[in-house]
């Protein structure tokens, strides 16, 4: 790890930590945006993690945010971390005013309806942003509208986790004020917002497996702590493999940012990390048994999210039929030159 | 809890510039047939192993004196890798390169340097690991050969069992008593270099399920080993063991034994009328392949940094061979045959070749539940 990368985490957790002890995630979850956090989020500047200094960002692009975002995870923060520095940083791509408002971004995968409305599901946070980043794909150009909170319909949701996740109805005619972005296409978006999530899920699964392995360590039975008995250690190393092994794909996906790799090490490593997320919540839910299964008990916040992350932005079965696909198109022979290409 | 580390690596110019001079190598001398493809680096070809030694790849890693090459872990990393991915024999020298060289780097005599290292390299002197016995597998402490004393060096009796191509080798690595068990089970162990053609020896092949004599059975009966081929120092050998695993553990041989299989299944496959499902199955190997090569190749650098990164080693070697493992189990549903095993070519034969030699993936060098039980010491459970 670099210097630039302690230093981020070094303040993202003193800021963090400070959030959980706050009442946010209550708040969060009875509807309510958890705006004290949100100012102290803002008061740090991190909502400009990725805009280049002239933009008055920190300059530290996608790569410093996935570690912010990773954070995130780690401490279940109730904030749109993800969303809200993607729809910036292209608000500022596309030539776009920018203010510390919250903004959430939502694709539209179909072709532009002229007339009527259009129905976005389960887009983040919309019924507390101030607009929508819409972004569409148009003859090949990538276009992106903002729409205001007043210019929307909601009808609420929530994911397991009970992040906000709104259904949108937008009608066309609220679509018009197109703005290009140019040299970005709507295949990086949503392979940066998949990025995003695997970052977070690779964080939340860090601290799942630290929260199991301390309870192994305190909980006795029979006369010793349960991390004694070798089922639960058996258990526990698998965990903590495949926590390795997420961190690893998600480092490995932020390393090859802006290369020609890009999406192929963002494809392998939301198939890791979705993929994994649900074992450790079985483990750790299993180890902690009945106390686990508690509101009260903190294992809940990181677990629903990695449920409900696993399967957002594409979950494993989507993504590894894509890389599959791609890999199925290489040339007979060359699938281990292209692997070999990925670290280099 | 320790943190394990696996931060990710990117190779250099050097390295992709090795890489192609491997291919071109490859190209030349790489036409191996199906049936040695799976599990390559447990195929012994001595003559190959002799073609590799001129092209400077064994004991790349070792100083120059010695006859290696001098170059660094991601180098080696690459070679090995490329080798591996095109199904090369290089299974003779394989265990002498990986850890018998390397351990006689950390704690052999300089004599033994200049003696055995540039064999090694110049491809004429292969090792065994010699640490099995008939009651001790994972029980590694518990072994029984004994090595007494004498007037210059050490007489050993007692017998080692499940030795890889102790047939092919000239010396192995052997670890023996050299003192009476005690409360410290580890101590009084010792690593003795045993030259396998030595008067009282004898080699024993055993056929695996597969049909290869691959490993064997050996039994010393007052084999005479002189001082100067103590590997490291009497009765520390249980640490020296240790060191080892970092080696032995980490590398790319740990998911790459079935690597042909996956490839030929995509050709295969893109032949066919595709379903989805087989593009999903595809994509997860692959992924997970490509985390396990970032993984062991982080390793390799933390090795080339001087670091033991043990935990690691066991993280890869674990996740490594469930890899190589699940691999022919996930092909065989996504393609329409049956495992041949005896077609001379073709994907039944590579079929039937993963599937017969996989249960070993997770056995030899430590097996899962021992790994797992290393990881969990790691994560302060033990
Ligand atoms: C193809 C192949 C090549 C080999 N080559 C070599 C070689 O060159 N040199 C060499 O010295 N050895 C070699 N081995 C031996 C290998 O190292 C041993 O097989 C391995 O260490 C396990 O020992 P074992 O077979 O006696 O099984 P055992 O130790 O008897 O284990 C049997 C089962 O019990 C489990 N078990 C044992 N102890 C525990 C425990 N404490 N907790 C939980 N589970 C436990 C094991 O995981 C396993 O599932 C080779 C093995 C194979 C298959």
């Amino acid at each position: 790890m670099n210097e630039l990368s302690h230093l981020i985490e070094d303040s993202a957790t003193k800021l963090f930590e400070s959030f959980s002890e706050s009442d946010g995630i209550e708040k969060m979850e009875s509807g309510v945006f958890p705006e004290a956090l949100w100012a102290d989020f803002i008061a740090d500047g991190w909502l400009r993690t990725l805009l280049s200094e002239e933009n008055e960002g920190a300059g530290l692009g996608l790569a410093g945010g996935c570690l912010l975002m990773r954070l995130a995870g780690y401490y279940a923060v109730p904030l749109p971390v993800v969303e809200s520095l993607l729809a910036i940083y292209l608000l500022a791509e596309a030539g776009l005013p920018i203010t510390d408002r919250l903004y959430s971004p939502a694709i539209i995968e179909t072709a532009l309806p002229e007339t009527g409305e259009i129905r976005l599901n389960g887009i983040p946070w919309a019924r507390h942003a101030a607009g929508l980043v819409v972004i569409c794909s148009v003859a090949g150009e990538t276009q992106l509208v903002l729409v205001k909170r007043d210019d929307y319909e909601i009808s609420e949701g929530c994911n397991m986790a009970g992040e906000p996740r709104d259904d949108v109805v937008i009608t066309s005619d609220k679509l018009q004020n197109k703005a290009e972005l140019v040299g970005i296409s709507v295949e990086d978006i949503n392979s940066w917002l998949a990025l995003g999530r695997a970052a977070q899920i690779a964080g939340a699964m860090r601290s799942v497996l630290e929260r199991t392995v301390e309870y192994a360590n305190e909980r006795a039975q029979f006369g010793r702590q349960i991390g004694k008995f070798q089922a639960v250690q058996q258990q526990l190393a698998v965990q903590a493999e495949l926590t390795s092994a997420s961190i690893c794909a998600v480092d490995s996906a932020i390393a090859h940012l802006g290369t020609e790799q890009e999406w192929e090490l963002i494809a392998c490593a939301k198939v890791t990390t979705s993929e994994s997320a649900g074992i450790a919540a079985k483990t750790a839910h299993a180890v902690h048994a009945a106390i686990g299964f508690t509101q009260e008990y903190p294992l809940q916040l990181s677990t629903r999210r990695l449920w409900s992350w696993r399967d957002e932005q594409g979950n494993e079965a989507e993504w590894s039929a894509r890389l599959g696909a791609y890999c199925m198109n290489l040339e007979a022979d060359s699938l281990w030159c292209w692997l070999a290409k990925q670290t280099a | 809890m320790q943190q394990l580390n696996f931060e990710p690596v990117l190779t250099s110019d050097k390295e992709t510039a090795l890489r192609e001079h491997v291919r071109s190598f490859l190209a030349e001398h790489g036409d191996f047939p199906a049936a040695n493809v799976i599990d390559s680096w447990s195929v012994c070809d001595p003559a190959f192993s002799k073609l590799l030694a001129e092209q400077g790849w064994i004991g790349m890693t070792w100083p120059t004196e010695y006859g290696g090459g001098g170059r660094s872990y991601l180098e080696r990393y690459v070679v090995i890798e490329e080798l591996l991915a095109a199904g090369a024999p290089v299974g003779a020298h394989w265990v002498a390169d990986r850890q018998s060289g390397p351990l006689l780097l950390r704690f052999g005599t300089e004599a033994q340097r200049q003696y055995f290292l540039p064999k090694v390299t110049q491809g004429e002197c292969f090792f065994a690991i010699g640490m099995s016995e008939p009651n001790s597998g994972s029980d590694l402490a518990s072994i029984k050969t004994r090595a007494e004393r004498v007037d210059g060096g050490w007489i050993v009796n007692g017998s080692k069992i499940w030795t890889s191509w102790a047939h092919v080798c000239h010396y192995m690595i052997t670890l023996c008593r050299t003192a009476e068990p005690s409360d410290n089970r580890h101590a009084g162990l010792s690593q003795l270099i045993v030259d396998l053609h030595a008067e009282g020896i004898t080699i024993r092949p055993i056929i695996t399920l597969a049909g290869e004599a691959h490993f064997n059975e050996i039994f010393f009966d007052n084999v005479f080993v002189p001082d100067e081929h103590v590997a490291g120092k009497v009765d520390e050998g249980w640490s020296q063991v240790m060191a080892e695993l970092a080696f032995e553990r980490s590398g790319p041989e740990r998911f790459l034994s079935s690597y042909k299989l996956l490839e030929e299944s995509i050709s295969v496959l893109g032949k066919m009328a595709l379903k989805q499902e087989s593009m999903a199955t595809i994509g997860k190997f692959v992924a997970r392949l490509m985390v396990l090569r970032q993984m062991s190749l982080s390793v390799a650098s933390q090795l080339q940094d001087g670091k033991l990164p043990v935990n690691e080693a066991s993280v890869v070697k674990d996740l490594g061979t469930s890899f190589e493992q699940e691999l022919p189990e996930a092909m065989r549903l996504i393609l329409s045959t049956e495992p041949r095993a005896n077609a001379k070519e073709g994907i039944e034969r590579l079929l039937s070749d993963t599937i017969l030699k996989a249960p070993s993936f997770s056995l030899r060098g430590g097996t899962r539940e021992i790994l797992r039980g290393i990881i969990a010491r790691g994560l302060g459970l033990r």
